[in-house]
């Protein structure tokens, strides 16, 4: 009786567990951390699926893993934010271009990084009106002296954020991988997280460090953290999402509707609300020309 | 300190409210660690009493390999099935990456060194008399082994305990290839990580109280099915 | 008639230490054939050769006139028809009935037949009542009881026993050996036992054969093996303790003396004159007594009693005649006759009691 019942049980689970619902009604996107931390995917996933019968599943890495993801076409499309990454991606040919937009990088939203930390900002990088460059320049002079006090947790994983970061470094005039990765490191000022968005903010927190983060998680987090925004304007800190269509992904059509869907009027006004009720602020502003370009 | 009892006390309610996202989770962790389990069970309860019974050339070396291999990181076998199920890798045709499938395929390479090792020392608890009576009263090979694997039935059952018992609580191998999908590939453990991550310590530490319930109680009906 | 098994020239050994070496044996249909010899003269390893569970390293069995491929499944039918019950019985882990049932399942028999043969046979060996209870349960002579009937209730063409009864208690043994004896005789089973009891092998085998350092010494039937034994190590293990080495002097018509340290020990022999012999004499076929009884068919021998042990019912008395001599009496007439060491004796043996043989044949 036992050998029967546990056959049957075998043959029930091996079923349920490896049947899939048929590749053409999934839509498989990697996607970046801070959508999914700031919880954007919660919201739209539900529309996008019912509008268009398919079962979207989310992957969220980092922007690194998520092209890497959509080169090889495990992903059908990617949505992410590192400009340098994706204009590579699109060069290696990965991409589409979208039918109706004439590029293969389709912005759809954007929103502002912040340099936030402890409320004491042992730095004083939220006094004289500093610009993100000076900030960080701030941090890394000071971080050398004191690198007890004052700490820089960076995501340290390839993704957007990461990218941001790198690009603040370079722009205010460092070395990144000897005068930061290297030095900064050895001196114990700079930290590498090589973790998520939300996972470094806590970590950030904890260690009364500085951080740069996304708004959109900053905001989503922040009720759990004791951090807050010190820096939040300058051009460098400018935000730009992006979605674009795997070459070698299976299903060409439904990314396609992802892209039309992101850039719909009705979903971008549902992404310029979202955050407003719950935080008081946006967390995503809607695409607009002039800025994302 | 308080986020443990916090914790403990929202498993509570979570299992007692009969959330549905939390049911949903831990279905799927049991679906895929318990297709997992018996498929490896399958395999290695025949292959192990064949590594047993039978006599060959680098016996010892084969049983010293499958040891070492107990020790096998669930992350190495997600990478290494990252890169075989992706597809520009050389299974991609399968498109299994991210769905419980290849979860599944990855847990039993995890359990299968660990599930074989067991089975043999097990069937070694059997004495050599048990075998030889059976083959004497005209049992064939596979007679014998199913016989003496009956003989063993406790140690075996443990084996199968603590295969299922690793597979359910890996996290690395499930994360690599399962992306943790919400909805399709998000099990317990990828679902505590995730947790952990954004500072939810609370929701974390009460799936992680799930998961040693749901532990608790397949160790008590494995036993009674045993005591039978 | 052709032999239901023969072994031709087997040997085997187990990690370069040889068990069997060049051992020749047949055996025919219905007969009832004990091995015998000392522990580790290869008994086991016969046994299990003959029951398939081994491949020995050279030489050939036939089973009905086939030769058994060393591998295949051919030899899985072939043992089939035989059951072994080993030394070293290991009851399953299941109920009575299950362990009886279990040749039969795995010969594909049906759920109703088996059920049929299993209650008859578990009333035959007097298991009635106990088909439920776990095997492991039941004392030792039960669990024997259980394997005999695991064993029987597949008829088989041939039933290979292995110290049957072993570690049983006299009644147990009993009852076994009066169960194997009237069921083998009930369907014709071929009997094959290995025993070092002697007494187990006289009373169920027609034919017994002595295996000795892995070699067929002698085969025969019971008299035979115990009156005339070949060879002095088989006389020595048959009980004959008493082998006097010793030349003949005179023959005269089947009678002869043969010289032992001075002594003339009249024997039954057709040796002749001049040939180097040993005399052997069993302990049980001496008498000691205190006056000389010679006669014409006897050999009285005066003799210094030089140790007495006590063996339950018996005394084992030893002397000095010239030689050394052993002889078992009854513990009252030891008592009467009033034994102790020093004492002066006649130990008194008849001509007919005396199994004279060559010395250097065998080993």
């Amino acid at each position: 009786m036992i050998i029967i019942a546990a056959t049957v049980t075998a043959v029930a689970a091996i079923v349920s567990a490896v049947s899939v619902t048929s590749p053409h009604t999934i839509l498989r996107v990697a996607t970046t951390t801070s959508l999914d931390d700031a919880g954007l995917w919660d919201y739209l996933e539900g529309i996008f699926e019912k509008r268009y019968a398919v079962d979207l599943q989310i992957i969220v890495k980092g922007t690194g893993m998520a092209l890497q993801l959509g080169m090889n076409g495990d992903v059908d499309a990617v949505v992410v934010h590192d400009p340098s990454q994706e204009i590579a991606f699109v060069a290696g040919g990965y991409a589409v271009e979208a039918e109706g937009f004439d590029s293969a990088r389709v912005p759809w939203a954007y929103n502002y990084f912040v340099i936030v930390g402890p409320e004491a900002d042992p730095a004083g990088i939220c006094r004289g009106n500093l610009t993100p460059e000076e900030a960080f320049r701030r941090i890394q002079q000071w971080g050398e002296a004191s690198p007890g006090a004052i700490k820089f947790v960076s995501r340290g994983d390839n993704s957007g954020t990461h990218g941001k970061e790198k690009a603040i470094w370079a722009s205010a005039g460092y070395n990144y991988s000897s005068d930061i990765q290297w030095i900064g490191a050895t001196a114990g000022w700079y930290v590498e997280a090589g973790s998520g968005m939300g996972a470094t903010l806590v970590m950030a927190d904890q260690m009364m460090a500085y951080t740069l983060t996304d708004k959109g998680t900053f905001l989503a987090y922040r009720g759990n953290l004791d951090s807050v925004t010190l820096l939040d304007t300058g051009d460098i800190l400018l935000n730009v999402y992006t979605a674009i269509i795997c070459r070698k992904g299976s299903n060409p059509e439904m990314a396609q509707n992802l892209v039309t869907f992101l850039r719909a009027p009705d979903v971008q006004a549902l992404v310029a609300g979202l955050g407003v009720p719950d935080y008081g602020e946006r967390l995503f502003y809607p695409y607009d020309p002039k800025i994302c370009g | 300190m308080t986020e443990i009892w916090d914790g403990l006390t929202r498993a509570v309610q979570l299992i007692i409210s009969f959330d549905p996202e939390v049911l949903e989770i831990a279905g799927r962790s049991l679906r895929i660690s318990g297709t997992a389990c018996l498929l490896a069970s399958l395999i290695c309860l025949p292959l192990g009493s064949l590594i047993h019974f039978r006599h060959f050339r680098g016996k010892r070396v084969l049983i010293n390999i499958i040891q070492t291999l107990f020790s096998v990181p669930a992350v190495v076998i997600g990478l290494l099935l990252l890169v075989v199920f992706s597809r520009a890798g050389p299974l991609g045709e399968l498109g299994i990456l991210f769905t419980p499938a290849a979860m599944v395929v990855g847990q039993m390479i995890l359990i299968i060194p660990l599930l074989l090792g067991l089975t043999i020392s097990a069937l070694s608890g059997v004495s050599k008399e048990t075998a030889d009576t059976a083959i004497s009263l005209g049992a064939s090979e596979f007679q014998t082994i199913w016989l003496v694997l009956r003989e063993a039935k406790y140690a075996v059952l443990a084996a199968v305990i603590m295969g299922f018992g690793r597979a359910i609580s890996e996290v690395g191998c499930a994360l690599m290839v399962g992306g943790n999908i919400k909805g399709a590939t998000r099990i317990i453990t990828t679902a505590i990580a995730l947790e952990a991550g954004k500072g939810e310590l609370e929701l974390a530490i009460a799936l992680g109280a799930i998961l040693l319930f749901l532990a608790l109680i397949i160790n008590i009906v494995l036993n009674r099915l045993q005591e039978r | 008639m052709k032999p239901l098994i023969e072994a031709a020239s087997i040997s085997h050994g187990y990690g370069g230490r040889k068990v069997l070496q060049g051992l020749d044996l047949s055996i025919d249909k219905g007969e009832a054939f004990a091995l015998i010899g000392p522990t580790g003269a290869g008994k086991t390893t016969l046994l299990r050769i003959i029951d398939l569970l081994e491949v020995p390293d050279a030489g050939e069995v036939y089973f009905d006139g086939r030769r058994i491929p060393r591998s295949g499944k051919e030899r899985l039918d072939i043992r089939r028809r035989m059951s072994f019950i080993h030394q070293k019985t290991r009851v399953f882990d299941l109920s009575v009935y299950d362990n009886v049932a279990c040749g039969l399942r795995w010969r594909g028999w049906e759920r109703n037949k088996i059920a049929e043969k299993v209650d008859h046979i578990l009333e035959m060996v007097g298991l009635t009542g106990y088909a439920k209870r776990n095997a492991r349960t039941l004392s030792g002579g039960e669990a024997q009881r259980v394997a005999l009937a695991r064993a029987l209730v597949l008829e088989p063409e041939v039933l290979l026993l292995d110290e049957p009864t072993a570690n049983l208690d006299p009644v147990s043994t009993a009852k076994i050996e009066q169960l194997v004896s009237c069921l083998a005789r009930e369907h014709n089973t071929t009997l094959i036992m290995a025993t070092h009891d002697m007494s187990q092998g006289q009373q169920l085998a027609d034919r017994i054969g002595v295996l000795l350092d892995g070699r067929l010494i002698q085969a025969g039937n019971a008299a035979n093996i115990f009156r005339s034994p070949q060879g002095k190590e088989v006389a020595r293990f048959v009980g004959m303790e008493n082998i006097l080495e010793g030349v003949v002097m005179t023959g005269n018509e089947g009678t002869v003396m043969v010289n032992v340290s001075g002594n003339a020990i009249q024997a039954v022999s057709d040796y002749s004159v001049g040939k180097e012999v040993y005399a052997c004499v069993r302990p049980e076929d001496i008498t000691v007594s205190l006056s000389n009884t010679r006669s014409s068919a006897r050999n009285s021998l005066q003799a210094e009693v030089t140790r007495v042990t006590t063996l339950g019912p018996l005394s084992r008395v030893e002397m000095n005649c010239g030689f050394r001599l052993v002889a078992l009496v009854t513990r009252m007439s030891a008592e009467e006759l009033d034994l102790q060491v020093g004492k002066e004796v006649y130990a008194t043996f008849k001509a007919t009691g005396v199994h004279v043989m060559e010395r250097g044949i065998s080993q």
